[in-house]
Formats: structure tokens, sequence, C-alpha cells
């Protein structure tokens, strides 16, 4: 039986076929790429506000450099104390069923900052649940649209909950 | 029809099979994820360009006439006299940030002297016309700024969709496919051995007794 199953199968292979571990590599490069981008700290509003070029350190040892025009609309929303616990850049990630966008809140402050920041913004009220603010996908592009610099992308192969 | 992988039928090779399967899947959750914010990011670049597209060539027909009505009051020796006295050096902040894995250019018009007195001209021997035109050259600069980064991110965000979307499409049609043809393939390998195995022992036990 077993000399059967054998002349059926095609000959066996030792490790890997080029074409498979060109598709690993492509995988894992696509992994390593999608979140390379994402900042290794968050810096605060209050201390962006004083720098003379208001950057961050990404992950691939790159800068990702804020707009002063956008940092500034950001504190015009709000006052000095929030601007204090507001942390940069707020990170948001795609829900499950591509139809909604989650923005999470890494600052102490249960997200009530970022709660009034995307209210102004989408002229709307929002509500933090769970350290989360949950929108819909018009609404981050209109977001997206105001915040460019001060937001980035976080994919996760977890389905966001 | 998917192509059935070359592997040998061993459990080992399941296990391994199902692996990549897994995280195959996983890759293409995220790919996909990566395309929608692409296109979503693609799609408003595109409608911010013509926008700005627009603006610039509002802005620049606004400033040809307020320069031609500045150059027709004062005459074109003394304007360009005053124009030599204002010429400096244009300072743009330049960087980069990230949109979903792509590295896009980021500018910003740093320091223009907005306020009229700050311009270098003498506000005596000129009129309001040549302040109305400074004002307009400088929104001039912020627009043309403006689409440059925009131009840039536009055309980067249409490569990178283009190169994920083969990523998205190689995988949900022939690498899913393909390995999910396999397993399915070895399962029914193991179940005919099974039953080949128990038809022999009948048989074995039937020449036994």
């Amino acid at each position: 039986m077993s000399k059967l199953l054998q002349d059926e199968v095609t000959p066996m292979q030792s490790g890997q076929s080029p074409y498979e571990k060109m598709l690993q590599n492509c995988l894992r490069g696509e992994l390593r790429i999608v979140n390379a981008g994402l900042p290794q700290s968050q810096k605060r509003l209050s201390d962006l506000l004083n720098e003379k070029y208001p950057y961050v350190i990404c992950n691939d040892g790159s800068t990702h450099l804020f707009k002063k025009t956008e940092l500034e609309y950001l504190a015009g929303m709000i006052d000095a104390e929030e601007q204090k616990a507001l942390l940069l850049p707020m990170l948001i990630a795609l829900g499950a069923d591509q139809a909604e966008a989650t923005i999470s809140i890494l600052s102490g402050c249960e997200g009530k900052v970022e709660e009034k920041i995307v209210s102004k913004a989408l002229d709307m009220p929002v509500t933090c649940d769970e350290a989360k603010i949950r929108i819909y996908k018009p609404q981050l592009a209109l977001l997206r649209r105001k915040l460019k610099t001060t937001t980035v992308y976080v994919f996760s192969p977890k389905i966001v909950t | 029809m998917p192509e059935l992988i070359k592997v040998r039928p061993t459990k080992v090779e399941l296990v391994k099979l199902k692996r990549k399967l897994s995280l195959a899947q996983r890759v293409q959750k995220i790919v996909k994820d990566r395309l929608s914010i692409l296109t979503m990011e693609f799609l408003q670049t595109a409608r911010e360009t013509a926008e700005a597209k627009r603006n610039l060539i509002d802005a620049l027909t606004k400033l040809y006439r307020a320069l031609s009505i500045a150059a027709g009051y004062h005459g074109y020796i003394v304007l360009e006299k005053e124009l030599i006295a204002t010429e400096s050096d244009l300072k743009v902040t330049a960087g980069s940030r990230n949109i979903a894995g792509v590295r896009v250019p980021s500018f910003e018009l740093a320091d223009t002297p907005s306020k009229v007195g700050m311009r270098g001209y003498s506000l005596v021997d000129t009129s309001s016309w040549l302040d109305r035109a400074a004002e307009l050259s400088e929104e001039n600069l912020r627009a043309i700024i403006e689409l440059a980064e925009l131009q840039q991110n536009f055309e980067l965000l249409a490569m990178e969709i283009k190169r994920t979307k083969r990523i998205a499409n190689a995988l949900e049609y022939i690498v899913i496919p393909g390995l999910q043809v396999t397993i399915n393939y070895l399962n029914m390998k193991f179940e005919e051995r099974d039953r080949e195995e128990k038809a022999r022992l009948k048989r074995v036990k039937v020449l036994v007794a």
C-alpha cells in the first residue's frame, strides 16, 4: 500500500522549494513593513509644541514629522492640562469587518482628552469605551483629513473586538 | 483550479501545511486591512490634490492680476528695484511620515513674514497694491508646497496599492486555495490508508482463523 501511495504522490523534496521560500519571505516582509511606521514611543502634545522640529522615532529607525499647524489645531481644542495628558501620535486600528475603526487610548486620562478631540474634529459626540473610541469608516476618512500627521495606523493579525 | 503542493504524505507535513495556512490567513487579513486603508487614503489624496490644484490656479490668477495692477501703478523699474531688496531664502521643513507602511514626504513652509512691515520693501515708496501682491505670493507658496506634497503622496500610494493588490490576489486565489486543497488531499489519503489498514487486518484475521 505504501508503495502505491509513493507512486501516486510526487517525489519528496528536501526542504522548501524556491517558490515557497520566496512566498514565506514575502509574507514575513509584509508583516514587518506594515508596522514599521509605528512610533517607538509617544510624546506629549505640550512637549511637541515646544520642539523646533516636532517628531517621533519609528520602529524602523525613521522619523515621523508632525506638522506644526496640526499641533496648533489640537492645542486650540484643549487646555494646558489636557495638552500634557495627550500622547501623540494617536493609534488607529481597523476593526475585523473593516467597517469600523478603533482609536486606542494609551494615555492615563481614561481617554477623555482623545474623546474631546475626536468629538470636536468630527463635530459629533463619541464615547470612549474600555480605552477605545469606535468610529465608522467615513468618519475615519474625515478624521484623517484633519489629523494627518498626529494619527497613525496599527495593523494587528488578531481580530479587534 | 488551485494547484496541489508537492509534499510527502505524512502527518508532520500535514501539521506544517496547517501552520502555513494559518500564517497565510493572518497575513491575508493584514493585507486586506492595509489595502482598504491605502485605497481610502488614495481617494482622499486624489480629492485633496484636485482641490489643491484648483486653489493654486485661482491663487495664481489673483496674484498675476494683483502684480499687474501694482506694476501699472508703480512702473516696472520701481517695482523691480523694490522687489530685489525683498529676496530671501525660502524655509521649508521637510520630513517624512508613514501611511500604513508607506513612507511619504511631508513639507511645511516655515517662517513666512506675514506682517506688512517685515517683507523687506519700503512702505513709504510703495502702495497697498504691492502689499496685496506680496500677501498673495505667500499664499501661492503655501499652495505650491501643499500640492507638491499631495502629488508625491498620490504617486507613492498608487504604487503601493498596485503592489499590495498583487499580494492580496496571490494569497486569495493561489496560496490559500493551494494549501487548502493539499490539506484536504492529505486528509483523504490518511482516511484511505486507515480503511486499507482495516481491510488488511480483517483479511489477516480470516486467514489466521
